[in-house]
C-alpha cells in the first residue's frame, strides 16, 4: 500500500463506498480456489464399443452432413462400418446417455448409412514407408480382417490365410445375406485388400499348411480361426441330424441342401435363429425348439422378434433326447422341461419333467447348441480348457510371435468383440515386432453427467423391415437404410456426451467474461476466473472439470 | 409502430405519460416486471423499445428484486435506469431500493399507488410507497398526468445532481388508467433540460474499481451523514429544476403548491390526486364565503419542512387527508407535518384523517365533512376515520 487512506472529514469522502484507487491489480481470479479445466471425458457409448468407435465426434460430423470425414472417423477404429452398420448387437446404443431422457440413439443406423453413403469414394492411401516384417492372419473373419488392416496401415506386409474359398469367415459364411449383403462384405474386404493386405484362399492351416512352417516363414502369427465347430447334442442318432452351421455355411456360399418342408431347429442363440430364417427363406416351415423360454434365449433379441414376425414357430421348455429315420422323416424324442435354479450363467437351470417325453417329426433337423474354437493345429502341450486358451498359453505364445484372438481365443462372441480383438492382436504385434511394451490401454472418465435442461425430447428413428411376407420369399435385405435428412436428425439427438461441441454455454455463461473463444476453441483468463463452476455446471456434457488449486 | 410526435398535444393514461416522461428522458436501460396496475408504463415502453423510437436496452427479469438489481447493476455503470412497479412488487424490492441509494445511484422508479394485501386490492393508496419512507429515495406524489410525465424528468434531473435515486407515485387508476390532455414536451428542449448523465464514478472495465464494500464504523455514518445531506441538497435542487422546467416548458408545480390559502383559518393538507377534488371543494367553499384553503404536498421525501413551516404557521386549524395508515399511530403525512411544525412557536392545531383506503372514492362530499368536523372540533385529534361503517 503506497498511501494509506486516512479520512479526517466526510468532505473528504467519496458519496459512495467506492475504491479511489483502480482495482486493476487486484482482480477476480484472485478469489479463486477451484480451476475448470476442459477435460474431455468417455463417452459411455465409445466406451462401450468393442471397436472404441469415436461417436460422439462422428455424430457431430454426420449432423452437419460430413458424411465423408464421418466416414473416415468410423474406419479409424474399424474397417468394417458396413458390416457392423447392420449385424452389431450396438452395445454404443446400451451405454447411450440418451436412454435415461428419452430414447438411445440410432448409432447402429447412422453408421450403416455413413458407410452406404461413402463406400464407393475413393480412399486416398498415403504411401508409406514399407517395413521389412511379414505377418501372417490366420483366419479372414472380423478378427482377422481388422488385425491385418491396422498392420497394413502400419506398413507391415500381411498374408490372410483363409480356409474356405473366399474371405470373411464367420461374415460370409455364418451371418446369412438378409442381414449382410455379400456386396457389402465384399467391398469392405476389398478396401482392405487396397492397403496392401494380400489373401491366400482355400488354405486350411493344419491341412494346407503347417503352422510351423508359416511361423518360420512370418515373424508374427495371429490366430484368429474363430469358433466353428457345432456343438453336440449328445444323444442317439445326432448323425442324423445336420449342424447349423455346416447347413447356413452350405446356402451361404451358394450351394443347395435338401431339407423338405417341416424343420427342425434345435437351440436358441443367433446360428439358430439364422438357420430357421434361412430355413424359412428355401420354403420350408421351421420350428425352433429350444430346452429354456423366450426369456433365456441367448440370441440377440432383434433377431428372435424378426423370426416372429416372420412367423416362425417356437417350442419351449423342450430337450431332445433321441434323433430316428422313420418312413423317410426323422422323429425327434423330446422331453418337456421346467426351469430350476439359476445355473453359473444367472440363467434358471432346465429341468426334465418326468414322463412327459413326446414326439416330433420332421424332414431335417437342424442342431445349433452353440459353437466353439477348433484349434488341432496348436501344439498339445497349449493348455485349453473347454476349447478356450488360459491366459498362461496366451503369454506363452505372444513370446513367441504367434498370437491368438477373437471366437478363437474366447468361444463364440460377437462380430464387434472380434473387432476389438483384431485391433488389439495389431497392437500387441506392433509392439512385439518392435521390441516394445506393449501400451497400457488408459481407461478415461466416463461422460456420465448430462445436463438434461439443455435437450429438448426427440423420437429416435424408427427401424423399418421389410414387409415379413415379402422378406421371407427371398434373402434380400431385411432391414431398410435411413434417408440422409433422418440420418442428420438422428445424429442432431446426440448428447455428445464428454466432447466439446463449441456450444458457447461456457463462454455465454460466465459471469466475468473471463472465457475467450480462441482458434475454434475456449481459453480461460485466469486473472478473471473466481473458480465459481458456473461454466461446469452449465455445460451440457461434462466437457469441463473443477479441480482444486495447487497452493 | 408507436410514433411520438414530441412538442404536440395527447391524450395519454397517467401510465403512458410515465412511459412519455422515460422515453423523453432517453433512459438506456429499463428492467420491470408486471403488476397491476403499472402494466402499461412498461408495454408502452417495450413497444417504443421495439420499434426504435427509444434507444434503451429493455431487461426482462423474473421478479421485483432482480428488476431493480439489473438497474443497480447498469446505473454503476453510468446508464440513465429506469423502472415501475406497484405495491407488492415495490415491497419485494425493498432490500435493492436501499441498495440503490447506499450506492447513490440516480435510478428513477414510477409507482402507481396501490393498497397492500392481503386482502387483494388493486385499487389505490399509500401504503406501498410510504413503507419505503426511509430507504433514501426520494418520493413525488403527482395530481394529473400532465405532472406526471413532467415529474419523470425533472425526477431525473434532481436524482442526477445530488446522486440519489427518486420515485414518482400516481394513484392507481385514478391516475393510471384515466386519459387527459398531456403535452409531450419537445424532445430537443427537452435534451437541452436534461443532458446526458456524467456520474461521478462507474464501473469501467479500464478502470476497476471496488463498489459498495465493506464500510467500517469509522465510516459509515459519515456515508450516512451524506445521504443526508444530499436530501436536504435535493430541496434546494428541486426548486431550482422547477424553476427551470418553467422556463423551458412553462409549467411548474413546487415543492408543496398552497391553493387559495392567503388569509385561510383552515387549511386542509392532501396528496395525491385527492388535491384535484379539493380544489374544486375550495372554490365552492370560498364562493360561501368560507375561509378554507387548500395545500398540496408534492414532494414527500426529502421532506419540505421549511416551506411547511412558512405555510401553516399563523394558521388557527389544519386537517390532513392520509389516504395511508400507519397501524398503531395514524395517517403519515399527519404525523410529518406535525413533527415539522412542533418546534414552531405559533403551531396551529392538526387534525389528522384517514380517508379512501385500498380505492375508496373521496368525494367532495367527503372533504366537505373532513372540512365540517375540522372546523366543528376545537381540540385537534391525531387520527379521524372517515367513512368507517360503524
Amino acid at each position: 500500500m503506497k498511501h494509506p487512506i486516512v479520512f479526517t472529514s466526510e468532505q473528504e469522502m467519496p458519496p459512495m463506498a467506492v475504491s479511489l484507487a483502480d482495482m486493476g491489480h487486484n482482480r477476480t481470479g484472485s478469489w479463486r480456489y477451484l480451476r475448470p479445466i476442459y477435460s474431455e471425458k468417455l463417452a459411455p457409448c465409445t466406451g462401450a464399443c468393442p471397436a472404441g468407435n469415436d461417436i460422439p465426434r462422428i455424430m457431430s460430423l454426420v449432423a452437419e452432413g460430413r458424411y465423408r470425414d464421418a466416414w473416415r472417423l468410423f474406419r479409424q477404429t474399424s474397417p468394417l462400418p458396413g458390416v457392423c452398420g447392420r449385424v452389431c448387437y450396438h452395445p454404443c446404443e446400451s451405454a447411450c446417455n440418451r436412454k435415461d431422457f428419452d430414447e438411445a440413439l440410432s448409432v447402429a443406423a447412422i453408421e450403416r448409412f455413413v458407410a452406404d453413403e461413402c463406400f464407393d469414394l475413393e480412399d486416398e492411401i498415403p504411401s508409406r514407408a514399407r517395413r521389412a516384417e511379414r505377418v501372417a492372419v490366420v483366419g479372414s473373419g472380423p478378427a482377422g480382417l481388422t488385425c491385418a488392416y491396422f498392420l497394413a496401415k502400419d506398413g507391415y506386409s500381411v498374408t490372410v490365410f483363409e480356409a474356405e474359398s473366399e474371405p470373411g469367415g464367420m461374415l460370409r459364411v455364418g451371418i446369412p445375406p438378409y442381414r449382410l449383403p455379400r456386396e457389402i462384405l465384399d467391398r469392405e474386404i476389398e478396401l482392405i485388400a487396397r492397403w496392401g493386405v494380400e489373401f491366400t484362399v482355400n488354405t486350411r492351416i493344419g491341412r494346407d499348411m503347417d503352422l510351423e512352417k508359416l511361423w518360420e516363414q512370418h515373424d508374427a502369427v495371429f490366430i484368429a480361426t474363430g469358433a466353428h465347430r457345432s456343438r453336440p447334442l449328445g444323444i442317439p442318432g445326432e448323425e442324423l441330424a445336420l449342424t447349423g452351421l455346416e447347413f447356413l455355411k452350405t446356402i451361404n456360399v451358394g450351394r443347395s441342401v435338401q431339407i423338405g418342408t417341416k424343420v427342425l431347429v434345435i437351440g436358441g442363440g443367433n446360428t439358430a435363429m439364422d438357420a430357421a430364417r434361412t430355413a424359412l427363406r428355401l420354403g420350408a416351415r421351421p420350428v425352433v425348439v429350444y430346452r429354456r423360454t423366450r426369456g433365456e434365449m441367448p440370441a440377440i433379441s432383434e433377431e428372435i422378434e424378426e423370426a416372429e414376425h416372420e412367423g416362425i414357430q417356437f417350442e419351449f421348455l423342450a430337450a431332445p433326447q433321441v434323433i430316428r429315420r422313420l418312413n423317410g422323416q426323422l422323429e425327434v424324442q423330446f422331453i418337456r422341461m421346467q426351469l430350476g435354479e439359476p445355473d453359473q450363467s444367472g440363467r434358471r437351470r432346465p429341468v426334465p419333467i418326468p414322463g412327459s417325453a413326446f414326439v416330433l417329426r420332421a424332414d431335417a433337423v437342424l442342431k445349433a447348441v452353440g459353437e466353439e474354437p477348433e484349434l488341432p493345429f496348436l501344439s498339445q502341450s497349449l493348455e485349453t480348457s473347454e476349447g478356450i486358451i488360459i491366459d498362461r498359453s496366451q503369454e506363452l505364445l505372444e513370446r513367441t510371435g504367434i498370437f491368438i484372438g477373437g471366437d478363437a481365443q474366447t468361444g463364440p462372441s460377437t462380430v464387434v468383440q472380434a473387432i476389438g480383438a483384431g485391433k488389439e492382436a495389431a497392437r500387441a504385434i506392433q509392439s512385439f515386432l518392435r521390441g516394445e511394451r506393449k501400451p497400457k490401454a488408459v481407461k478415461l472418465e466416463e461422460a456420465l453427467r448430462v445436463n438434461f435442461s439443455y435437450f429438448a425430447h426427440l423420437p429416435r428413428v424408427p427401424t423399418e423391415h421389410l414387409p415379413a411376407s415379402e422378406r421371407i420369399t427371398n434373402f434380400s435385405e431385411s432391414k431398410q437404410p435411413i434417408s440422409a435428412e433422418l440420418a442428420r436428425a438422428e445424429a442432431g439427438r446426440c448428447f455428445s456426451c464428454g466432447v466439446c461441441n463449441y456450444c458457447d454455454n461456457c463462454w455465454l455463461f460466465c459471469p466475468d467474461a473471463a472465457i475467450a473463444r480462441v482458434n475454434g476453441g475456449y481459453e480461460i483468463d485466469f486473472d478473471f476466473c473466481k473458480g465459481c463452476g458456473i461454466c461446469a455446471e452449465e455445460c451440457p456434457r461434462s466437457v469441463i472439470s473443477l479441480a482444486e488449486e495447487e497452493l | 409502430m408507436t410514433t411520438v410526435l414530441t412538442g404536440t398535444k395527447k391524450v395519454v393514461t397517467g401510465n403512458h405519460a410515465v412511459s412519455y416522461g422515460a422515453m423523453l428522458s432517453r433512459v438506456q436501460v429499463i428492467s420491470a416486471y408486471p403488476i397491476t396496475p403499472q402494466t402499461q408504463v412498461v408495454e408502452l415502453l417495450s413497444e417504443l423499445c421495439a420499434n426504435g423510437a427509444l434507444r434503451a436496452k429493455f431487461i426482462k427479469v423474473e421478479s421485483e428484486h432482480s428488476a431493480m438489481a439489473a438497474l443497480v447493476g447498469a446505473a454503476s455503470t453510468g446508464a440513465r435506469t429506469f423502472t415501475a412497479t406497484s405495491a407488492h412488487g415495490l415491497a419485494l424490492m425493498h432490500e435493492m431500493l436501499h441498495w440503490a441509494a447506499g450506492a447513490r445511484l440516480p435510478i428513477v422508479l414510477a409507482d402507481i399507488n396501490r393498497a397492500m394485501g392481503p386482502p387483494w386490492s388493486v385499487w389505490t393508496d399509500q401504503n406501498d410507497s410510504l413503507a419505503q419512507r426511509d430507504t433514501g429515495w426520494m418520493q413525488l406524489y403527482c395530481e394529473s398526468n400532465q405532472e406526471v410525465l413532467d415529474t419523470v424528468i425533472q425526477a431525473y434531473k434532481v436524482a442526477e445532481r445530488v446522486l440519489m435515486p427518486a420515485m414518482l407515485v400516481l394513484d392507481a387508476f385514478v391516475l393510471s388508467h384515466t386519459a387527459e390532455q398531456v403535452e409531450i414536451p419537445d424532445q430537443a428542449l427537452v435534451d437541452q433540460y436534461l443532458p446526458l448523465y456524467q456520474p461521478l464514478y462507474k464501473l469501467d472495465v479500464n478502470s476497476p474499481r471496488s463498489f459498495g464494500a465493506l464500510a467500517p464504523p469509522d465510516v459509515y455514518m459519515e456515508l450516512r451523514y451524506k445521504m443526508h445531506q444530499a436530501m436536504e441538497d435535493a430541496l434546494e435542487e428541486f426548486a431550482r429544476a422547477d424553476e427551470e422546467f418553467e422556463k423551458f416548458f412553462g409549467r411548474c408545480y413546487g415543492l408543496i403548491e398552497p391553493y387559495r390559502a392567503d388569509d385561510a383559518d383552515l387549511i386542509l393538507v392532501t396528496s395525491g390526486t385527492v388535491t384535484s377534488t379539493a380544489r374544486e371543494v375550495i372554490d365552492e367553499l370560498q364562493a360561501e364565503g368560507r375561509k378554507i384553503g387548500l395545500l398540496k404536498v408534492r414532494l414527500f421525501r426529502p421532506f419540505p419542512k421549511e416551506l411547511l413551516r412558512q405555510a401553516l404557521s399563523g394558521v388557527a386549524k389544519v386537517a390532513v387527508i392520509d389516504r395511508n395508515i400507519s397501524f398503531g399511530m395514524g395517517g403519515i403525512f399527519a404525523q410529518e407535518i406535525k413533527s415539522a411544525l412542533y418546534n414552531v412557536h405559533q403551531r396551529p392545531s392538526i387534525f389528522g384523517f384517514v380517508a379512501g383506503l385500498g380505492g375508496r372514492d373521496i368525494t367532495p362530499a367527503v372533504i366537505r365533512e373532513i372540512i365540517d368536523y375540522t372546523e366543528n372540533h376545537d381540540e385537534p385529534e391525531d387520527l379521524i376515520w372517515i367513512g368507517v361503517k360503524r
